[in-house]
């Protein structure tokens, strides 16, 4: 401050850069806050350790009930595709449908209502039924989309069925050429089939003409030629006439099916176990700032010092910089933690997709936890003067 | 009396003086000692929730790990209430080294604050989920029923695993600082 007091600003109106190396300033600063960071973590590196491993285990819970909510998204999201085969209109029974976990599959809960559709457009009826075959139970989707002597098996059906594509298989005294087409469960049979196997459920599945394919009114159409109600949320349900499931229409830029996997995550994320990884994650968060609080008091003097020398504001970036240290160590801890966690406790569930993605939303939490950590214990300070930090400890 | 002995009922004596600085490792502990017993008494109604979900079997192992490890996240606070309590008695410990104590009665004296806030908040946290269970249970609201079993076991749990993780997340710290140096501890300790 001195020499440039003293400089005669006549070559440059600036004053020369605080730091000789001029081409890395910010970079520079950023080091040396992170030199100073680690400097504190050498100091009292069991309080790091033991902070880091507290919110870790926090967010480690967390990612392992994301990564369930997203496993199970993925096969809601699945489940309806495989219903839907592209077919924009979905036309459930009066008595709904269900997912079934025991067979992964959606199943209708009542015969397929009485549907005549506008001319031009296309109406595929589906009868479900459950085939219990030698490799336990799966389920069967009876249409006439669906070519005779074939079955169309989803990847899931064909490994414990133990088939492959040009295999033949026997469903219910029918013998059926095997293909293999998408993921999941389900056998995609002629309606006869299924028929034979008792299946009295089921839905239709519509399309439009093709010129009418973009339209955006598809379901409101088939409502004002049928007379049923539609709908674009899959939440709602049938209640007392059959039901008609826009899956194109509606705004907002969410899909049906990511409406429809939004049901299946969220009936994980507001179970027991959503609220109790809520609650360690507050637990985590606690510790945090207690951690930085119990810093604060340590080290009262040396924040008096920075305080009286004008660096009051400086304080936050310190703060900002420890706690993002603290933070990323934890993020990185805990969901290598999961990733350990669900693979040896829940292999079935979990998928290296769902895990990835749940890091990923448990990562969305981290700035906000780590910025308003870091907030608490600069608002502490900042509200006493640097000599009352210079005086006695309190 | 023993050396040990004798440092556990300094430990006590500390401890008491300092049960407002516990407050917080309490109330940690306490709520995770809280959950993992509701989670292992209402184990029925979260198995029957599970089915719906399916993979019941699977989500039911999840929710006892996630009960157990929301308990250690609540456990750590007691471990860094303990850092701060060494901070806070560095001179002490100074003293105590420089009039010739040895580590362990002096160690032993600085794990009792972590033992007994553990105990403390898992006994806690205990007590108040058994007085839930049993609420929930006479009032029909758990419509699986509340299992005795598990809630005894979920009890002896929390307070196993709390004093455990306590003592096993508290003993690097008050062994370090068991080590210093007395004049060291004595010129820069609070």
């Amino acid at each position: 401050m001195a020499v440039t007091a003293v400089e005669p600003a006549v070559s440059t109106p600036r004053p020369p850069p605080l730091h000789a190396d001029a081409t890395g300033a910010r970079n520079s600063t950023v080091v040396r806050l992170l030199r100073f960071a680690l400097a504190n973590v050498r100091r009292r590196p069991e309080r790091f350790v033991l902070s880091t491993l507290g919110i870790a285990l926090a967010i480690m819970a967390v990612t392992v009930v994301r990564t369930i909510s997203s496993s199970f998204a993925i096969t809601g999201e699945e489940t309806v595709t495989t219903v839907l085969q592209d077919a924009p209109l979905w036309v459930v029974p009066a008595a709904g449908v269900h997912y079934d976990s025991d067979v992964e599959a959606i199943v209708a809960d009542g015969p397929a209502p009485d549907l005549t559709v506008p001319a031009g457009w296309t109406a595929s009826r589906t009868v479900t039924a459950l085939w219990d075959s030698d490799a336990g139970e799966l389920p069967v989707y009876g249409s006439d989309a669906v070519p005779d002597g074939t079955a169309v098996l989803g990847a899931t059906a064909a490994d414990r069925l133990g088939v492959a594509a040009g295999d033949p298989v026997t469903v219910g005294g029918t013998d059926l050429q095997v293909s293999v087409d998408g993921e999941g469960t389900v056998l995609r049979v002629p309606e006869a089939v299924a028929a034979d196997l008792g299946g009295d459920t089921g839905w239709w599945t519509v399309s439009p003409p093709a010129g009418d394919a973009d339209r955006n009114d598809l379901g409101p159409l088939l409502a004002d030629a049928t007379g049923l109600p539609t709908t674009t949320d899959p939440g709602v349900q049938p209640s007392g006439e059959a039901l008609v499931y826009d899956t194109v229409g509606g705004s907002g830029a969410v899909t049906f099916q990511q409406k429809f996997s939004a049901l299946f995550s969220g009936q994980v994320t507001s179970s027991a176990l959503g609220l109790i990884s809520t609650i360690g994650l507050v637990l985590g968060f606690i510790i945090a700032v207690s951690s930085f609080l119990a810093a604060v008091q340590e080290r009262r003097r040396e924040f008096g010092i920075m305080s009286s020398i004008g660096l009051a504001d400086e304080v936050l970036y310190f703060f900002l910089v420890e706690s993002a240290l603290v933070f990323a160590a934890a993020y990185l801890l805990g969901i290598t933690f999961a990733g350990i966690a669900v693979a040896a406790v829940i292999p079935a569930i979990a998928t290296p997709v769902a895990w990835l993605q749940a890091a990923g939303t448990v990562a969305a939490y981290l700035p906000a936890m780590a910025i308003v950590g870091a907030l608490v214990p600069v608002h502490r300070l900042l509200q006493q003067r640097p000599v009352q930090l210079l005086g006695a400890d309190a | 009396m023993s050396a040990v002995g004798l440092g556990l009922s300094y430990g006590v004596l500390s401890t008491r003086r300092r049960l407002g600085q516990l407050v917080l490792p309490i109330v940690t502990t306490a709520t995770g000692a809280f959950l993992l017993v509701v989670v292992l008494a209402m184990a029925a109604g979260i198995r029957a929730q599970a089915a719906a979900l399916g993979h019941a079997d699977e989500i039911r192992r999840a929710i006892v790990l996630i009960g157990v490890t929301v308990l250690l996240v609540g456990v750590v606070e007691v471990a860094v209430s303990t850092t701060r309590t060494v901070a806070h008695r560095t001179r002490e410990l100074g003293v105590l080294g420089a009039t010739g104590v040895p580590r362990p009665p002096v160690v032993a004296a600085l794990l009792v604050e972590p033992l007994i806030a553990s105990v403390i908040g898992a006994v806690i946290g205990a007590a108040l989920a058994v007085v839930t269970a049993v609420v929930l249970g006479a009032t029909g609201a758990a419509s699986s029923g509340i299992s005795t079993s598990g809630t005894v076991i979920g009890v002896l749990v929390a307070v196993g695993v709390s004093a455990l993780a306590a003592l096993a997340t508290s003993i690097v710290p008050t062994w370090r600082a068991a080590s210093r140096p007395p004049i060291r501890s004595l010129s820069t300790g609070g």
